[in-house]
């Protein structure tokens, strides 16, 4: 297996270091776990009027970002484009680790977490977010059986020759997953954007692109995700992972993805808010411009930073060939995911619907801001995705082929 | 493309015998999927009639709304405490029946309360993933707070604020009781949505005992019934001889954001309306 070559007995390498930092962050996330459970909500910056925050955010953040598995195993495992198979179990692996990350936010956002399986069994048919919790179970079922043959890879299960067995026979069914994961996936990644795009009480969120452009940002960021988690790797490890050639395949496709979806933006905006507007829309936008720093933050973060300049870069050979100017517009790619999953939570929140028939009782905007214990628990949550990369990606065959053990023993 | 496929491509048929009865067989298999989930036993229809028999519908005899007439009312906030009272909310942050003073586009001062609005069709009810909310048979929109999860969707969803959350364990005193009312429910636990509702528990109890909800007091919401010049009328729709039905037809109303498609049980009557 390759591992960092390290010096033999000196005590802190930077890979210590990395370790240490991470611990202290789970430290701290469990400490704010433990707060929210003994506490209860109210630890949260959160009120009735914006019971939707940091976490809300983090969820979707968490699922967009994982997308990235379902995109590559229907890419090498159902349309058998055998190039992106070096992508497959790292992508897997990756969209495992957000969704595992975005139950445990979820665990500390619901009210009650010991009824966490109570859509299971109390079904409303009619709630967008009924159907994305029965996806999300069903589809990180799907995941653990995507991940457990790399686990079983491990040295540890020479052991058990039995499990790595029923590893490799889970494998050769990764067809089947990859069906069963893009249709779940198709389904849960658009109606994470109807959640919103359904209440017709709030004219920011109605509309029926929310959908369709949740899905095509999840496409692009999931993307994005395991190809930067990949470079990194290859970076600190100092080896190409993966042919250039590959880089620059899924670079085009996620610049593609990019462009349509900042395409259907400029309609979604110039449909909307240029060409016409709506009352309420308008209304509520211009409440928006005039308390938050929305304009700023869709704009040039959501916009310009996190489309238009990732997108020229990742098009552009000359700049995509430098390392560095990849591994940022990939990162700029995620960070105008997650803000624009904050930006499309916090908008239709903090400018509440005004129901009042007089003129001045209504709630112009409503201030929110994480309280620290809702970053503590974040920060923890975001250290446990870190700490179990960093360890899958030192002790799990991620960028081998399964079977190929030995291969990777001998370099 | 490898040699094998260019050969296989130019001697099989475009479409093979085996092709057509893949297709054929895919194409029945959807239609008959679909006609389940639409109008088969996998029906949203089907699955609610197992899960609430009354999901949605407003099948009951009766139908119970409510009018507020702000032109009579006088700001008393005794509405605001009775149910406070009664339903043992002890803080005014959790308050389901708010109230606020205001004034009109021409100046005028009145105040505004609003309850829960009972919409017949309500966005809580929809986005429950667990249908922990409901329209019941006689239209008011109720809550199992043992179902709840407190997912908080139903705050998000409902355009008139009218939900509250307990972030935490309600252990105060409640100081509207006794003067204003005595715990008519038990209070709620810490982590699941509360709102208004409509006081079902005296008309549930009422209705068994051939009471008129807006005619008998124990059978009439707390709100309605302490309010000292009767700016509430609380009644059955479906009845034309209710107080409320005759309320209705003697005054010009108006429902909050008709506009949210939402169709609201609470009628206003202007603040100005002349009389």
């Amino acid at each position: 297996m390759a591992t960092l070559e390290l010096p033999r007995r000196q005590n802190l390498t930077p890979f210590t270091i990395w370790m240490a930092g991470l611990v202290l962050l789970l430290a701290v996330g469990a400490i704010g776990m433990a707060i929210t459970l003994i506490y209860g909500l109210q630890v949260t910056g959160l009120r009735d009027q914006v019971p939707w925050g940091l976490w809300i955010t983090h969820d979707l953040s968490a699922i967009a970002l994982g997308a990235g598995a379902f995109t590559f195993s229907a890419v090498v495992y159902l349309f058998r484009i055998k190039r992106f198979e070096p992508m497959a179990r790292v992508a897997v692996f990756v969209g495992f680790l957000g969704y595992s990350s975005a139950m445990l936010v979820l665990a500390m956002d619901i009210g009650r977490p010991d009824r966490f399986w109570h859509p299971l069994i109390y079904w409303n048919v009619h709630s967008v977010l009924w159907e994305i919790t029965w996806c999300v179970i069903l589809y990180s079922g799907v995941l653990i059986a995507e991940v457990f043959p790399i686990v079983t890879e491990l040295k540890f299960f020479d052991r058990y020759p039995k499990i790595r067995e029923f590893g490799h026979s889970l494998h050769r069914f990764t067809w089947v997953f990859a069906i069963f994961g893009l249709a779940l996936s198709l389904l849960h990644q658009s109606s994470l954007g109807a959640t919103y795009g359904v209440l017709s009480g709030r004219a920011i969120w109605f509309k029926p692109s929310l959908p369709v452009m949740f899905i095509i940002s999840a496409v692009a960021g999931g993307m994005s995700l395991t190809l930067l988690a990949t470079l990194v790797v290859g970076l600190v490890r100092g080896v190409e992972l993966i042919p250039r050639d590959l880089i620059r395949s899924i670079s085009r496709v996620i610049a593609f993805a990019l462009l349509g979806y900042l395409y259907l933006k400029l309609w979604d905006w110039a449909a909307t808010s240029y060409y016409s507007s709506s009352p309420g829309a308008a209304d509520a936008l211009a409440r928006l411009q005039a308390t938050t720093p929305y304009t700023t933050t869709f704009w040039w973060l959501e916009i310009v930073l996190g489309g238009l300049v990732p997108a020229v870069i990742l098009l552009w050979s000359q700049l995509r060939r430098n390392p560095a100017y990849l591994v940022s517009a990939l990162s700029l790619i995620i960070m105008g995911v997650v803000v624009n999953r904050w930006n499309v939570t916090l908008s239709g929140l903090v400018v509440p619907p005004q129901w009042s028939p007089g003129v001045t009782g209504g709630t112009l905007a409503v201030s929110y801001f994480p309280s620290a214990v809702e970053v503590m628990v974040s920060l923890g949550v975001l250290a446990y995705m870190l700490t179990a990369f960093t360890l899958g990606a030192r002790y799990l065959p991620l960028f081998k082929k399964i079977g190929e053990q030995e291969a990777a023993h001998a370099d | 493309m490898t040699d094998n496929a260019k050969e296989s491509k130019q001697t099989e048929p475009l479409l093979s015998r085996r092709d057509l009865l893949k297709v054929a067989g895919a194409t029945l298999g959807t239609v008959a999927i679909t006609e389940l989930v639409i109008t088969g036993p996998l029906s949203p229809a089907e699955i609610q009639g197992i899960e609430r028999e009354s999901h949605g519908a407003i099948s009951g005899e009766n139908e119970w709304h409510m009018v507020i007439d702000l032109e009579k009312c006088i700001g008393c906030q005794y509405c605001m405490w009775a149910c406070q009272g009664v339903n043992d909310v002890p803080t005014d942050e959790m308050r389901w029946n708010v109230g606020f003073p205001e004034v009109t586009d021409n100046g005028t001062e009145f105040f505004m309360t609003r309850p829960c609005l009972h919409c017949s069709d309500a966005p809580c009810v929809k986005v429950c993933p667990v249908g922990a909310t409901w329209t019941r048979e006689d239209g008011l929109v109720s809550m199992d707070y043992d179902r709840c999860i407190g997912c908080r969707y139903c705050q998000v969803a409902c355009p008139y604020d009218a939900r509250r959350f307990n972030w935490e364990v309600s252990e105060q005193e409640n100081p509207y009781q006794p003067t204003w009312g005595t715990a008519e429910v038990e209070r709620r636990t810490r982590g699941v949505v509360e709102k208004c509702t409509f006081c079902e528990h005296r008309i549930d109890r009422g209705v068994e005992q051939g009471l008129v909800p807006g005619e008998d007091v124990q059978a009439t919401p707390a709100c309605v019934n302490v309010c000292p010049v009767g700016a509430r009328v609380f009644g059955d729709i479906k009845n034309p001889e209710s107080k409320l039905s005759q309320y209705l037809d003697n005054n010009d109303t108006f429902r909050l954001r008709e506009d949210f498609g939402t169709e609201p049980k609470v009628h206003y009557v202007r603040p100005e309306s002349e009389v």
